[in-house]
């Protein structure tokens, strides 16, 4: 019994121990991003405090992704000196929820890494599905239909659909009482293998706004509907 | 009081069962239980060298890194630019080719983001990545 | 006061063993998807056996090795932890006699790194360490 007591007393001051020297206290470590719709990037501040008595210097700033860049304010960091990390990530045409980690290493024994975690949430004005719509050899060309939905957020009155190919003809219909507008691809020609674009612009209030695309493949193969 | 080494070994084999049914009712719905989920699949270089030319090798690093190089025939697509790239993939894209994705190494995610958008958004199957990514391919045709 | 020092060597070899094999299971209870086409990876399983096996393999390393580490049921967990253990090394070394590159999945997705080499080194000092465990001569049992 005794025994099993020391045991367990040595197993446990073993494992505060490490926590107890740590010296770069964060003031949090975890950023929740919610960029604006035309936002190019999405910025987290991370500040630290270096508590222990001695000089702490930060050897790496490693972001899990290169759209993720970290810049360090300073790189050895004095008793009770405060600093932060900036990171910024880069949007792009990234859509839903990003979540990206930002490893700091330094020469602090007891605390040699911290992972910061960064979250963002890219708002998406327009969620076009299927955003890829195809005709394959076997089938017949009848109309296919692509469904806008709008953020909840937002109100498009309209949206306008331009094809980069003249024989791809859309009509576009908004759905009664719902946030949802659906697109009818029609195709008016066969015999050649068709890969268009449909651009899908929303008409909004709001000045800014970005355009979305949906893409149609025709194999030239695929033939018109019987009469 | 000593229990039997036999009774040891069941009473172990047998509370390990508990948590591990509640476990696996928990994921009940978000697991293919069947199937291996084909679509997540990593895939191995030497398995696409066996592919031969139906692979269509997407290059999921950012801009620069596939202008210094890239794997032969790779075609850019990552979420810079994702729109522009997407389209010029789909012209190029067929239902008999195995698309193949890679980002920087084996950690980088980049690849994994964009064979899920491929399959959620465009609904493309034979969406792969490829295991060690960039860093893999180049230690093999050195 | 008298140390007992086969005791106290039993004690820390047993936390040692339970605590990796504690942690390797927790790390794989984690992504019970992961584990499971790590395991495939090795080819030996189909799919529908190893995903019923990535729920409740992780959940019994986790057992044995708090079972080592607080030893209780401990001969018990030693013989099944040196048996998933000579699983293992049967395992990984039919892997790369038949030259599949199987990522060793031992520690989830941490140990994606982890060279054939290394992998069977830390099999093999394991399974060392738990033999070690079995034949020593036990202390008697504690007449308190």
């Amino acid at each position: 019994m005794k025994i099993r007591t020391a045991f367990l007393i040595v197993s446990l001051s073993a494992l505060l121990l490490g926590q107890a020297g740590a010296a770069l206290v964060w003031e949090q470590k975890e950023a929740d991003l919610h960029p604006a719709l035309t936002d190019k990037t999405a910025v987290a501040h991370f500040k630290y405090k270096n508590t222990g008595d001695k000089p702490v210097k930060i050897t790496s700033v490693h972001a899990s992704c290169g759209c993720t860049t970290a810049a360090l304010a300073k790189e050895t960091v004095a008793p009770n000196e405060s600093g932060e990390i900036t990171a910024t990530f880069t949007i792009g045409e990234r859509s839903g929820v990003q979540n990206k980690t930002i490893t700091v290493r330094t020469d602090d024994p007891t605390e040699p890494a911290t992972i910061l975690k960064l979250k963002a949430t890219i708002p998406q004005l327009l969620q076009v599905a299927p955003m890829f719509v195809r005709w394959t050899a076997n089938d017949e060309l009848n109309p296919k239909t692509i469904t806008v939905d709008v953020d909840p957020e937002y109100s498009v009155e309209k949206i306008n659909v331009t094809s980069t190919d003249k024989s791809i003809k859309t009509e576009v219909a908004p759905v009664p009482d719902k946030k949802e507008f659906r697109i009818t691809v029609k195709p008016t020609e066969s015999g050649r293998p068709i890969n268009a674009s449909l651009k899908i612009e929303p008409v909004l209030k709001q000045e800014a706004h970005k355009s979305y695309y949906a893409n149609v493949q025709i194999d030239s193969r695929a033939k018109m509907p019987a009469q | 009081m000593r229990i039997s080494l036999v009774r040891q070994l069941l009473l172990l084999l047998g509370l390990a069962f508990l948590p591990a049914i509640g476990q696996a009712v928990y994921y009940r719905n978000s697991i293919s239980w069947a199937q291996p989920p084909v679509d997540s699949a990593p895939v191995s270089l030497a398995q696409t060298e066996s592919w031969g030319g139906s692979v269509l090798w997407l290059d999921a690093r950012p801009d620069e890194q596939f202008v210094r190089r890239h794997i032969p025939g790779a075609l850019q697509l990552n979420e810079d630019r994702w729109d522009e790239l997407l389209r010029a993939m789909l012209v190029q894209w067929s239902p008999t080719r195995k698309v193949v994705v890679y980002c920087s190494r084996e950690s980088c995610h980049a690849s994994h983001e964009v064979a899920e958008r491929l399959r959620k958004e465009a609904g493309l199957t034979n969406v792969y990545v490829l295991q060690g990514g960039w860093e893999e391919w180049e230690t093999a045709h050195r | 006061m008298k140390v007992a020092w086969p005791v106290i060597a039993r004690r820390t070899l047993g936390f040692a063993a339970g605590a990796v094999f504690a942690y390797a299971g927790g790390l794989k209870l984690l992504d019970p998807v992961g584990f499971a086409s790590d395991i495939t990876n090795y080819q030996i399983l189909p799919w529908a056996v190893a995903v019923r096996l990535a729920f409740y393999l992780p959940w019994l390393e986790m057992l044995c090795g708090l079972a080592l580490i607080f030893h209780r049921l401990f001969d018990g967990a030693l013989v099944l932890t040196g048996g998933l253990m000579l699983l293992f090394i049967g395992a990984t070394i039919s892997a790369k006699a038949r030259g599949i590159d199987a990522a060793c999945g031992c520690f989830g997705s941490a140990s994606s790194g982890l060279s054939f080499t290394w992998h069977l080194l830390l099999d093999l000092g394991l399974l060392g360490i738990l033999m070690a465990l079995w034949f020593w001569p036990r202390p008697r049992p504690a007449t308190a």
